[in-house]
C-alpha cells in the first residue's frame, strides 16, 4: 500500500541565519510539525545554494555546545571545516556527511572551509538533528564522518539516476552511518523522468525533502525545496521526477520519551536540561578556544 | 502581563481581585533587539519587569569601554533608582540584548498596591532588601574575589546567560577581560571535563 501523504509544506518564507555562514530555511520544527511528531528527528535546517562570495573572514558558527543528540550534517556544495572540544577536526566536502554524536557534551565550531571561502562559489548544506534514547544520552561524544566514497550507492532502473544510502538500507545497500535507533536517510538523486521507489516501515515518522528539482511522490507534486510529511500509514513510496531532481528522505522509528529541550541541549526533563546548563558552565564538556 | 500576573501571585501577597484593581496601572511594552531603553543622563519613571527576552544596565568609560552593571532576564526587575526616587539623572544605559516583552512598574503602582493589600508593604521591602543585599555581595565580589570565584558566582545567578550572550558581555559583567575568562573556563574544564 502506497504511504499516504499528510501534508506537503512550501518553503518558509524567510531563511535565517546560523552564525554568519549558514543562510538556512527552517522545516522542523515548524508549524505541525513539531519535534514529537517527526521523533526521532529534532531539527532540519536547508542552506539551499547560495554563493556567499569570497571572504578572508571565515564565515561560519563559532564555539557552541551540545549536548542528548546527535547533528547529521549533509554537504551538497562547499566545504565546511569543523573543530572540537576533543581535540577533533576535518573538512567536509561535497557529498560527504559527517555524524556527529554530542552524547553526554561537546563544544564544537564550524566554519566554511579557508580554500572555498577564499574562492566563495555556491554553498549547500542541510543540518539534522536527530535525537538520542534516554539510555544513550549520556554516550561519548564521537563523529562518523563519511566520506562520498563510503557512501554506498545503488543505480536506479532505466538510467533513472542513483541513491546514496548514507543510513539505513534500501535496493540492496546499506549505508554506513551507525545509528542508535533504526533510521533510513537515502540521498537521491534523479535524471529527468527517473523513478525511485522503496518501502518504509509504516510505524516509522517519514518525510522528504526537495533539496532540488520538482517531483511527483505517490501521485503528488511537490516543488522545489517543499517538504512532505508522509502518515504513519502504508510502505511504499515512489518518486517521480519531472526534471533532474535531488531528494533528501527521512525516516525513523519514533522515540517514545518526553522530549524537553533548551537551545542545544536535548534531554527528557526540566531538571536534566539544568544540569546540562551547569555542566556546560562547569566545563565539563571540555574546552576549545 | 500574564506572567507579570503568575509571578505576583506566586511570590507577593497579591490576590487575583487586587491584581485585577491594580491592573490599569501597568503597561506592557515590547522592545526589538538592540533597543537603547534609558539613556544615561536621561530620566526614568518606571523599574521594568522583564516577561521575556533580556534588558542590561551598563556604562561606557572614558575609552568607550562597557562595564554591564546588571542583566534582567526573564523575571528580573531593574531600573534606575537615581531617576525614579531622587529625580536626578540616570547613571546607566539600559538596553535591550534580545527581543524583550516587558512590564512598566510606576510608583503609583507600588504605592496602590499597599493601599490595596498592606501585605505588600513587606514583600516591597524583602525586595529592596534583596537588592541590597545582591550589591553588598557584587561590590564584595569585585574587590575582593578572584576570577573564578567571580565566575561561579555568575553562573549560579543567571545559568543560562552563558547560552545567551557574549564572552567579552559577561567579562564586563565581572569585571575581567575577556582573556582571563578564557583562562577560568579553560581552567576549569581541565578540573571538570569528563
Amino acid at each position: 500500500m502506497n504511504k499516504l501523504i499528510e501534508n506537503i509544506v512550501a518553503r518558509p518564507a524567510q531563511p535565517g541565519m546560523v552564525g554568519d555562514g549558514f543562510r538556512v530555511f527552517n522545516y522542523i520544527p515548524r508549524g505541525g510539525v513539531n519535534q514529537r511528531r517527526i521523533s526521532p528527528f529534532l531539527m532540519l535546517d536547508f542552506n539551499p545554494t547560495f554563493d556567499f562570495g569570497p571572504s578572508d573572514h571565515l564565515r561560519g558558527v563559532d564555539v557552541h555546545p551540545h549536548k542528548g543528540f546527535e547533528t547529521v550534517t549533509i554537504a551538497y556544495k562547499g566545504s565546511v571545516a569543523h573543530y572540537d572540544s576533543s581535540g577533533n577536526s576535518g573538512v567536509i566536502h561535497p557529498g560527504d556527511v559527517q555524524w556527529m554524536t554530542a552524547g553526554r557534551g561537546i563544544l564544537h565550531k564550524e566554519f566554511h572551509e579557508e580554500n572555498f571561502s577564499k574562492t566563495g562559489g555556491p554553498f549547500e548544506m542541510v543540518q539534522l538533528w536527530v535525537n538520542l534514547p534516554k539510555k544513550d544520552k549520556e554516550v561519548a561524544p564521537h563523529y562518523q564522518a563519511l566520506t562520498a566514497d563510503d557512501i554506498g550507492q545503488a543505480a536506479l532502473a532505466n538510467k533513472g539516476g542513483i541513491v546514496r544510502v548514507i543510513a539505513g538500507s534500501t535496493h540492496g545497500v546499506s549505508g554506513p552511518a551507525k545509528t542508535y535507533t533504526p533510521i533510513n536517510l537515502f540521498d537521491i538523486r534523479l535524471n529527468p523522468a527517473g523513478v525511485f521507489q522503496t518501502s518504509i516501515n509504516a510505524q516509522h515518522h517519514t518525510a522528504l525533502l526537495v533539496i532540488s528539482g520538482n517531483i511527483t511522490v505517490n501521485d503528488q507534486s511537490a516543488a522545489e525545496h517543499s517538504f512532505v510529511l508522509f502518515q504513519n500509514e502504508g510502505e511504499d513510496i515512489t518518486i517521480k521526477a519531472n526534471e533532474e531532481s535531488i531528494v533528501l528522505l527521512l525516516s525513523g522509528e519514533p522515540i517514545e520519551e518526553p522530549i524537553v529541550s533548551y537551545g542545544p541541549f536535548v534531554m527528557n526533563t526540566e531538571a536534566e536540561i539544568r544540569e546540562a546548563i551547569m555542566d556546560f558552565n562547569l566545563g565539563k564538556f571540555g574546552y576549545l578556544e | 502581563m500574564q506572567v507579570f500576573k503568575d509571578y505576583l501571585q506566586q511570590h507577593s501577597p497579591i490576590t487575583e481581585e487586587q491584581f485585577q484593581l491594580l491592573r490599569k496601572e501597568l503597561k506592557v511594552k515590547t522592545y526589538p533587539k538592540g533597543t537603547m531603553v534609558l539613556r544615561e543622563g536621561g530620566t526614568t519613571q518606571v523599574f521594568w519587569f522583564v516577561c521575556s527576552g533580556l534588558l542590561r544596565a551598563y556604562t561606557l568609560d572614558n575609552q568607550g569601554k562597557e562595564h554591564t552593571l546588571q542583566f534582567a532576564p526573564e523575571n528580573w526587575w531593574i531600573g534606575d533608582r537615581n531617576s525614579i526616587y531622587f529625580h536626578e539623572s540616570a547613571v546607566f544605559n539600559i538596553d535591550a540584548l534580545e527581543d524583550t516583552e516587558v512590564v512598566l512598574i510606576t510608583k503609583n503602582f507600588l504605592e496602590e498596591a499597599q493601599t490595596i493589600c498592606p501585605d505588600f508593604r513587606k514583600y516591597n521591602e524583602l525586595l529592596l532588601h534583596n537588592n541590597i543585599r545582591h550589591m553588598q555581595c557584587r561590590i564584595n565580589q569585585l574587590l575582593a574575589a578572584t576570577a573564578e570565584e567571580r565566575y561561579l558566582d555568575f553562573i549560579q545567578l543567571y545559568p543560562n546567560l552563558t547560552l545567551r550572550i557574549s564572552q567579552i558581555m559577561i567579562a564586563s559583567y565581572l569585571g575581567i577581560t575577556p582573556e582571563s575568562l578564557s583562562r577560568v573556563r579553560k581552567a576549569l574544564a581541565k578540573k571538570h571535563s569528563y
